[in-house]
């Protein structure tokens, strides 16, 4: 195989902190030939990326996912050479040209010819290439009855479907894209992505910059996952596409444990509180059914407090990002204020908008009371949670076997689901298709 | 150095169409266009004209016309100081460029420096006429006209160099420190008036501030063009040699310091 088209060893880049008193220092350096980041100490400057290997091929589509600032534009603008690396070492091997803004550089007030022709000049064209190549390149932006405007009455989808337009033709043997494709109607998103697909079939090397994993997962061969300008992952797209997917939801988790911990300090703090939490709805013929903005989050007349609510996996770790199918537990801590045995345990499932889509207690799960005199947990285990991806909000609550709630409590807490696959709705199923009769399939 | 300069020679037809750009964007939706650029200096002169021949006759023997004796220092001066806050801010103008398109950055202070040249170069044939009209004695006694006046091409050479130098020191400078900016108009009027441009420096001879205007490193270059514009004298060897050292020196160390610091301007500007 001949020499990779992209090869960075231990990459790294840091940015400034911007402090201007320290800017006298940091250009003296320069001067003298110490680099820039040399008169820095750590605490100045930001790493952008570190240590970050990687190769690519050519001819391959190589895609880069990340959270935003987790340095993927860093990456491409090294690539493309428009920064310089702190340290370690980056080969580009073939003329590279950068999809990063396109359309940069045109000039408002001339006309959209002569920006491509400019344009195209400083994408390393000559001039003949460029006289060469500009019917083609008007043909491609679909813009020839706006091309001898100035600039400055376009559109900015007309923008970037010019700029598109000069790029593509500068003929480079690597491509370095940065999520230029969300501009644009549909039909030049499609002739944008055809384009791409072309190239990648005439053997030039892709560098591919999205947030839409779709796209990755449908061009790219292999794929770079940083996080926090780190290598997090790379290899195969799907397993690195599944491993990030998997990351994401994980920290929508944490978020939602983050919640939880809030939630959960507030409770402690009601229960610590002397008073009587206000007991408005405490008949239990119950609420005169408030509005969802003025429903107080808690009541009940405290004869059992719920000290904590968490939701745990299988194994019985506390977490809040499942996937479709898993075993999830709903667990409710409490404790009587005096010996009880009239008691019942109460979980709701709802949705973000209020919908209840599960009910159920110990009553109507046929738990007759007996007593009830010290800290406790309940687990409620739902072995296969078939919940389609969202969030959902967990009630808890301890009441008596005629409905008067000791301790009832809204949104105790929330989890995530995601569902590998694209199913739409709160439900999703384990499911089963038959055909019969004149259908065939793949 | 050697390779920049190559590389920039590369990137020649680059420059070129910016120039162009710049040139066209200017005049884009004015009636006269180009015109204006020859149109400028020409009221310039004619405004100076009614001042000093009619409003505030000029005394000295020597500068008169005054007006026109103005005009061959304030034309050289328009471009210095045009150039210089053009080259100043370039970077920053075109910060958007530097961040998304890899071409090399000395590109941009060049266009600003040449743009400018070619209105200087637009607005000499009105210089040209007005030596011309005043050799037909048009503004009082005949004047003889020199052919000391070929010097323009190797000065007008001469002071390109020096303001690209300074142009691209000035460039990098401000890509960090913003004030550059706002330091440099003050700077540029200051200099005005320290510079032999509304007088010779013949005609301070006496005054304490004489030697210290002579220490400005422009009053070389500017008592240069007063020689060989309006007085049509030549310029003597030694002073052809000093204000090409001078030119070349400044050239190398700005273009040096722009070289050194070329890596930071993509994060700074």
């Amino acid at each position: 195989m001949a020499a990779a088209a992209v090869e960075a060893r231990s990459l790294s880049k840091h940015y400034r902190r911007w402090n201007q008193t320290r800017t006298f220092g940091t250009l003296k350096s320069a001067f003298l030939g110490l680099g820039f980041s040399r008169a820095l100490s750590p605490g100045e400057v930001v790493a952008a990326l570190e240590d970050v290997s990687f190769s690519v091929e050519p001819g391959e589509t190589f895609g880069v996912v990340g959270a935003n600032g987790s340095g993927k534009s860093t990456l491409l603008k090294l690539v493309a050479g428009i920064l310089k690396p702190n340290s370690g070492s980056l080969a580009v091997n073939g003329k590279v040209s950068a999809l990063i803004e396109l359309g940069a550089g045109f000039h408002p007030e001339i006309s959209g010819r002569e920006n491509v022709v400019i344009n195209g000049i400083m994408l390393g064209l000559t001039r003949k290439e460029i006289e060469k190549k500009l019917p083609s390149i008007i043909e491609f932006s679909g813009l020839s009855e706006f091309i001898d405007q100035p600039v400055k009455t376009y559109s900015s989808g007309m923008y970037v479907r010019l700029g598109f337009a000069v790029a593509i033709h500068t003929d480079p043997s690597i491509l370095v894209v940065d999520e230029v494709l969300a501009v644009g109607d549909e039909a030049f998103a499609h002739r944008c992505l055809d384009t791409i697909r072309e190239f990648s079939a005439r053997g030039k090397t892709i560098f591919f910059v999205t947030h839409s994993l779709a796209l990755v997962e449908e061009l790219c061969d292999r794929v770079l996952y940083l996080e926090k300008g780190k290598v997090k992952g790379i290899g195969d797209a799907r397993e690195i596409l599944s491993s990030y997917r998997l990351d994401v939801s994980a920290q929508e988790g944490e978020r939602l444990a983050a919640v939880q911990a809030v939630n959960q300090e507030e409770l402690r703090q009601a229960s610590a509180a002397p008073v009587e939490i206000p007991s408005e709805a405490s008949s239990p013929a119950a609420p005169e059914t408030p509005t969802a903005e003025e429903k107080p989050r808690r009541w009940g007349d405290r004869s059992a407090i719920i000290t904590a609510c968490r939701v745990l996996d299988r194994t019985g770790a506390e977490r809040y990002a499942f996937q479709t199918g898993e075993t999830l537990t709903i667990e409710i801590e409490g404790s009587p204020q005096r010996p009880l045995d009239d008691f019942v345990f109460g979980i709701g499932l709802f949705t973000t908008e209020d919908f209840c889509i599960h009910g159920t207690n110990t009553d109507i799960d046929g738990f007759m009371p007996e007593r009830f005199d010290g800290p406790a947990k309940v687990h409620i285990t739902l072995p296969a949670c078939t919940l389609g991806a969202g969030t959902y909000l967990v009630d808890v609550a301890i009441h008596s076997r005629r409905g008067t709630p000791y301790d009832y409590w809204r949104g105790a807490c929330r989890f995530r689901m995601d569902s590998p696959r694209q199913d739409a709705g709160v439900y999703c199923p384990d499911r089963n298709w038959n055909f019969l009769g004149a259908v065939r399939w793949k | 150095m050697l390779r920049n300069l190559a590389d920039l020679y590369r990137h020649r037809a680059l420059v070129g169409v910016l120039t162009t750009r710049e040139l066209k964007a200017r005049y884009r939706g004015s009636v006269l266009g180009y015109f204006w650029s020859l149109l400028n200096p020409l009221l310039m002169l004619i405004v100076y004209s009614v001042v000093f021949q009619l409003l505030l006759p000029n005394r000295s023997e020597t500068t008169s016309p005054y007006a026109l004796f103005l005009f061959c220092g304030l034309l050289p001066w328009n471009w210095l100081s045009a150039s210089l806050t053009d080259s100043a801010s370039s970077l920053l103008t075109h910060g958007a460029l530097l961040r998304k398109v890899l071409f090399p950055a000395e590109v941009l202070p060049f266009v600003a420096v040449f743009s400018q040249t070619a209105h200087f170069l637009l607005a000499l044939p009105v210089l040209f006429g007005g030596l011309l009209a005043a050799a037909l004695g048009l503004f009082g006694p005949a004047r003889p006209l020199s052919w000391a006046i070929v010097q323009t091409v190797p000065l007008a050479i001469l002071e390109g160099i020096f303001l690209l130098g300074l142009g691209l020191f000035l460039a990098g400078l401000t890509a960090h420190f913003r004030d550059v900016r706002d330091l440099l108009a003050t700077a540029l009027s200051l200099l005005f008036f320290a510079t032999p441009i509304l007088y010779t420096l013949g005609d301070l001879k006496n005054h304490p501030v004489a030697v210290l205007l002579s220490l400005n490193p422009l009053a070389k270059l500017f008592t240069s063009w007063q020689e060989a514009l309006f007085f049509g004298r030549w310029i003597s060897p030694g002073d052809w040699l000093r204000l090409t050292a001078l030119c070349l020196v400044t050239f190398v160390i700005g273009y040096g310091f722009f070289d050194r610091i070329r890596d930071s301007f993509a994060e700074a500007v």
